[in-house]
């Protein structure tokens, strides 16, 4: 096992310095450069300074070195686009409300998923039953996007109830500005409540129809009891698979809702840093969700060896 | 005993003795699977709306009689009219029109990456499971780099590197497509690859390439098509991602996504331009969904009668 973890641990390593030399070589491979846009317009020696200030001035080998060196410092370089900004910087700024909006988002989602797939399993050939299914398909089917921009026409603009745009700041980060946060929450919950009702009901029927449970039935402990300490222990083991993925997926950020409710958020600035070609902010980003990527995976991996005894690894232990 | 030739008994002969023949047709995977599907109401009626789809973004602009970028400046964001059906958008352009090329993007960018992730997946996953050992940890390490480079941007990269066209939306989109099919197609052969008809393919001399195609691939259709059902969703999402974040496709070409993003600027005062290609695309995506969790009970052998 621990033979098992460092390695893992070694290899995990190896993967975010790939990623990020694919992801400087890919930069690098698109023709023209960020600066072009501004420095048309200077004069010559200005705009060579210029250059020489961001590292542009040199050959591609010579600013992959030198970047990789400055990465294990954890230096990125200073952003084209807004200047004095860097990635530390940029995160301390943007991390906090992506990661208010990712916590919110999954803990409503991830709940009332939960609980309406234990009830759609419970109450399988009710009409109960086919209400969720019914709408955990219609949920899974309408893009963020869209429940993003309809709960902004309609509940924000016409009914007035939440404010259309905006995110608490300042001694509100954490706690407090709730109105604000109801409808980019919303919008970004259904996905979580369709895939984890969907998921929990598909595992607890499986489970249901096991000879544990039925033992269980036998032995006369009553349905709740069934439920609790066989059904749902078991049916949780493909959650815990997913479930850190989601979480890491939501911390990170989400494109549209920031988009849409101008969150001053991570993904709103990765897309902003994508489009006008920011290279060392890209690139820190890049290699910042990579880091929470394979971190979350290799958790899980350790994890479920530790949860699930069925699976063991590499043959032997 | 000699007498016992007795009348009470009489020879009827074994010719017609079948009593031990299958009373029933022997039916195959594939045709149980179909019987069952077409049993199914809700995945037959999204069969239905499906075909229509296709129907209608192939022929839905000769239909309504206006070309998707032709633009009258002086019919501006008018409302839905026998003359323009959906109305027309804050360019004077048909939104029946353009919904319907929209459509035809999305289900093109469904079709294509579709079958590029099989295809590649298949290959990949299966060379990669059969072979194992090293070739399958370069090959996983290979696929754990993809999936962690964002998507957002290898796809702005390979559009920036291409041009905005429907072709390269079609390449950006298929670059990082087939890992998931990859990932799951190995866990399924590793399972696979120690049957008997295996180590019996091997033993009678069969090169890998042989056993992969006819005996494992063909095994795994299942997974394969669920695996297929649930990313088609996920491609005309993307391409909406895309088109709302100003990534995709550029005008004159139009897709849901670019309309979605127009609608978006339009949402204030004439909310049907959001609404229009918001239905469209939702309703692609809904039969889509609805047809996978038909074929997942169609497939799943333990339903079967």
């Amino acid at each position: 096992m621990l033979k098992y973890t460092v390695r893992r641990f070694f290899e995990m390593l190896l993967t975010i310095f790939v990623i990020a030399t694919a992801t400087f070589f890919l930069l690098a491979a698109v023709p023209g450069d960020p600066l072009s846009d501004r420095a048309d317009r200077l004069p010559e020696s200005i705009r060579e300074n210029l250059y020489r200030k961001y590292g542009l001035d040199k050959p591609v080998l010579e600013r992959y070195v030198i970047t990789m060196k400055g990465m294990l410092h954890g230096d990125f370089g200073e952003s084209v686009r807004m200047p004095g900004y860097d990635i530390q910087k940029l995160l301390q700024e943007t991390l906090a409300p992506s990661a208010r909006l990712g916590l919110q988002t999954i803990v409503v989602g991830v709940g009332v998923g939960l609980l309406l797939g234990i009830l759609a399993a419970m109450f399988k050939g009710t009409w109960l039953d086919y209400i969720i299914v019914f709408f955990s398909v219609l949920m899974i089917s309408v893009p963020t996007l869209i429940f993003g921009l309809l709960l902004q026409k309609y509940v924000a603009g016409e009914m007035g109830l939440f404010p259309i745009i905006g995110w608490p700041s300042g001694e509100e980060l954490w706690f407090g500005g709730w109105a604000y946060t109801v409808l980019p929450t919303l919008s970004g919950c259904f996905s979580y409540i369709a895939t984890y009702s969907r998921l929990l009901k598909t595992s607890m029927l499986d489970v249901i129809n096991q000879d544990y449970v039925l033992a269980a039935r036998a032995k006369g402990l009553s349905e709740p009891q069934i439920v609790r300490r066989h059904i749902l222990r078991n049916s949780f083991i493909p959650i815990i698979t997913v479930l850190p993925m989601s979480i890491a997926f939501a911390l990170t950020g989400s494109f549209f809702i920031e988009k849409i409710y101008a969150i001053p958020g991570f993904g709103r600035y990765f897309i902003e840093s994508v489009q006008s070609r920011d290279l060392s902010i890209i690139l820190g980003q890049t290699v910042l969700m990579s880091i929470v990527y394979v971190a979350v995976v290799f958790l899980v991996d350790i994890l479920y060896t530790l949860i699930d005894p069925r699976i063991r690894v590499g043959g032997k232990a | 005993m000699e007498q016992a030739a007795d009348n009470r008994f009489v020879i009827i002969g074994c010719a017609d003795a079948d009593k031990e023949a299958i009373a029933r047709p022997t039916i195959t995977y594939a045709q149980d699977a179909w019987r069952r599907l077409r049993k199914n109401p809700i995945a037959m009626a999204s069969i239905v709306v499906l075909v229509l789809m296709v129907v209608l973004v192939i022929f839905g602009p000769l239909l309504c009689g206006w070309e998707y970028d032709y633009m009258q400046p002086t019919l501006k964001n008018l409302p839905p009219s026998a003359e323009h059906w959906f109305g027309t958008d804050m360019l004077g352009r048909d939104i029946f029109a353009r919904v319907c090329v929209g459509g035809r993007v999305s289900l093109l960018i469904a079709l294509v990456c579709t079958c590029v992730q099989v295809v590649v997946g298949c290959a990949y996953g299966g060379i990669m499971a059969y072979f194992g050992g090293w070739v399958d940890n370069i090959m996983m390490r290979v696929i754990e780099v993809m999936m962690s480079i964002p998507y957002l941007l290898v796809v702005i990269i390979v559009m920036m590197v291409l041009d905005n066209s429907v072709p390269s939306l079609l390449v950006a989109l298929c670059v990082t497509s087939w890992c998931n099919t990859a990932r799951a197609m190995r866990g399924v052969i590793l399972q696979l690859k120690s049957s008997e008809y295996v180590m019996a393919a091997q033993s009678l001399g069969a090169p890998a390439r042989r056993v992969i195609l006819k005996h494992l691939i063909p095994n795994t259709i299942g997974i394969l098509i669920l695996n297929t059902a649930t990313s088609i969703p996920n491609y005309i999402f993307q391409e909406s991602t895309l088109g709302f974040l100003g990534i995709g496709l550029q005008p004159p070409n139009t897709s849901l996504g670019v309309m979605i993003s127009l609608g978006q600027a339009a949402m204030e005062f004439y909310p049907l331009q959001l609404i229009f290609p918001a239905a469209a695309l939702v309703l692609i995506v809904l039969a889509f969904n609805l047809l996978g969790d038909g074929l997942r009970d169609a497939l799943d052998p333990k339903l079967r009668k």
